[in-house]
């Protein structure tokens, strides 16, 4: 039973860099939750001040029912999983394995049964007599997810695990970690740079910028109702267009107009631009929300294809209405279509976002 | 080392000539630096009136050697040296590897300093260091003792060798660390059973350079030694006697300093190869 609570967490590097600002985060006991965001976010920070390998500049970090925030790492029961795996070079797959068991002084019956489960688990096996060098990088994460589950911790913290592995092994070791969750349910707190993962494995998703947490939520909510323009942007692949329009009214019908594009908007959309009746404002349309073919009135427009891109499955569009670039995506695959081609693009319904431009907050009614 | 025929080495030649030139480069450069040490022995193999006249005489005696053996200064020099020389490695290694595991790791203010003070006393030429030294351990006594000699040993292989260190830590992944602290180990912990053991390829290739810094070291032995503690490098230049030069008996020395430091070489090649490549 560990629930992770962060308050007011800060992280100061001097008197200048100040990476993490005021978290406040409440991770439930066995939820898994992922922090995503840029490089330089703070991500990785905040979870090693969670590790206890980073003095935390004020605040509280609490797990379970104790402040850590004293605790050296070893006192926290927690493990870790680095990007570069981390193993000890010098010993065997088994020792690795060992190396937190036998710092417990548990006997080494105890030892091998723990060590047998998980290489059960992991298909460790064969490797157990190996030295980490002759393995590869797959089978090392793998060994490094072993040397925590044996521990059986209160929390599992990641640390970018899969950025080391090519694309077909990540999205492997997506599902075994995901797996290993389900047969182990463990808090777990997961730091990754890329949606995708942080989308994929997440029970809740953090989005954190700036050293800042932009929007907590599940992956549906962070990708229907981005709390702000940075996680809109950031949330999804390939990623929501921007385009600055104005808000027009005629008195009957709101528009949004741009050089080049002209929407009719209505219901709640309309709504919530009432206050903003000749005013810029940001317009969001996710690439998978925009279609070829003439839509609902009022809502589809002229694009010009720039690049043509072919994924098998489906095509992606990069095309150019008047200034803007807009990408749209979910193209049947056998579509004929080139470069240069005049298409008819039409944004569904109810899937556009707007954003204020200058506090970049959604604009909901 | 296989006698490899570069595509870049002189391109316009056939291949043959190619190799061939190229292992006459190799035997000249190898020659250069065997030359010496084949005269030093051959030297040391003639008698005393045969020195001076190498090329001619056929004319050979293990004298020189036996002379050397049994003269109890030149042994106690010996001994001194190998003693002096593996203590100066322990000392400092156990110095080194810790300074220049902090100076990797940690970047607050001690370890500034400490870099700072390390890297003014390495710009300082290494014989300004002596004459002040000398001073020194005659005031505290120690004068011509072997802490007199040892500690100014390990003092320079702390300046000179922490940096090396440094080098070699921070080629090693800081998160093995980390994970051993999250797997229960202390800060110590984890840099004894995890660092230590990681770097223990380039520890092995310092040891043996400490060790053959120490073994070659001639200017400290000279002015920090009197009659008590002789070293081998210093005895080694004593044969210049107003009775005239002991040519014989000086390459005997020298071949026999040569056999430990080629030794230890010869052995720690390995390591040390190792170790620069970390």
């Amino acid at each position: 039973m560990a629930a992770i609570s962060l308050s007011k967490l800060n992280k100061h590097y001097g008197s200048l860099f100040h990476a993490v600002k005021d978290v406040d985060l409440e991770i439930a006991d066995k939820e898994f939750v992922a922090l995503v965001g840029p490089s330089g976010c703070g991500k990785s920070t905040t979870l090693r001040m969670i590790a206890g390998l980073e003095d935390i500049t004020s605040g509280d970090i609490r797990i379970g029912n104790r402040v850590v925030n004293d605790l050296p790492p070893r006192d926290r029961d927690i493990a870790m999983v680095f990007q570069n795996y981390a193993l000890y070079q010098h010993m065997s797959v088994y020792d690795n394995l060992a190396f937190g068991l036998r710092n417990k002084k548990t006997s080494e019956a105890e030892i091998k049964a723990a060590i047998d489960r998980a290489a059960g688990m992991l298909g460790l096996h064969e490797l157990l007599a190996r030295k980490p060098k002759q393995l590869s990088g797959g089978q090392q994460q793998r060994v490094a997810l072993g040397r925590c589950i044996v521990r059986n911790p209160e929390v599992f913290l990641f640390d970018e695990p899969l950025s080391n592995l090519d694309a077909k092994l990540r999205a492997q070791m997506r599902i075994e970690i995901k797996r290993l969750h389900a047969a182990i349910p463990t808090t777990s707190v997961f730091v990754t740079h890329d949606q995708v993962e942080a989308m994929t494995l997440g029970d809740r998703v953090v989005i954190m910028r700036d050293g800042r947490v932009q929007q907590v939520g599940t992956p549906l909510q962070v990708y229907g109702k981005p709390a702000n323009k940075f996680v809109a942007g950031f949330i999804g692949a390939p990623a929501m267009n921007f385009v600055n329009v104005t808000v027009r009214s005629d008195g009957v019908a709101t528009t949004v107009e741009a050089d080049g594009l002209k929407l009719t908007v209505s219901g709640a959309d309309a709504r919530a631009l009432a206050a903003y009746h000749g005013k810029p404002v940001i317009m969001g349309a996710r690439p998978e929300h925009l279609a070829l073919g003439e839509g609902a009135p009022g809502a589809s427009f002229d694009a010009h294809v720039e690049v043509v891109e072919q994924l098998g499955s489906e095509i992606l569009l990069e095309t150019k209405v008047g200034s803007h670039g807009i990408t749209v995506a979910r193209v049947p695959a056998e579509t004929v279509i080139a470069r240069g081609d005049r298409v008819r693009v039409s944004a569904q319904p109810g899937r556009l976002h707007f954003f204020d431009p200058e506090t970049e907050l959604p604009i909901t009614g | 080392m296989p006698i490899v025929s570069r595509p870049d080495f002189l391109p316009g030649l056939p291949k043959w000539s190619r190799k061939t030139l190229f292992a006459l480069a190799l035997f000249g450069i190898c020659f250069a630096f065997a030359f010496p040490v084949l005269w030093l022995i051959l030297t040391s193999l003639r008698p005393e009136s045969g020195v001076y006249y190498v090329h001619r005489g056929t004319e050979f005696t293990l004298a020189s050697f036996a002379e050397v053996l049994t003269d109890d200064r030149i042994v106690s020099a010996f001994l001194n040296s190998a003693l002096i020389s593996t203590l100066a490695t322990i000392f400092s290694l156990l110095v080194t590897v810790s300074s220049g595991y902090m100076l990797s790791r940690f970047t607050g203010p001690a370890s500034r300093i400490w870099f700072g003070t390390i890297y003014v006393f390495r710009c300082i030429p290494y014989i300004s260091w002596v004459l002040p030294l000398y001073f020194v351990t005659q005031s505290w006594g120690l004068y011509d003792t072997y802490t007199g000699l040892l500690l100014p040993h390990v003092a320079v292989h702390i300046c000179f060798f922490s940096w090396l260190m440094k080098g070699f830590f921070d080629g090693i992944d800081p998160s093995m660390e980390y994970a051993a602290m999250i797997d229960g180990c202390t800060r110590w912990g984890a840099f004894i059973r995890v660092a230590i053991p990681s770097a223990l390829p380039a520890i092995s290739a310092l040891a043996v350079l400490c060790w053959l810094f120490t073994w070659n070291e001639f200017l400290f032995a000279l002015i920090l030694t009197g009659n008590r503690v002789p070293m081998i490098t210093v005895v080694m230049a004593q044969f210049v006697t107003e009775m005239g030069l002991r040519w014989n008996l000086m390459a005997a020395t020298a071949v026999m300093a040569l056999v430990p430091a080629f030794l230890v070489a010869l052995f720690g090649q390995k390591y040390v190869i190792r170790g620069l490549r970390i």
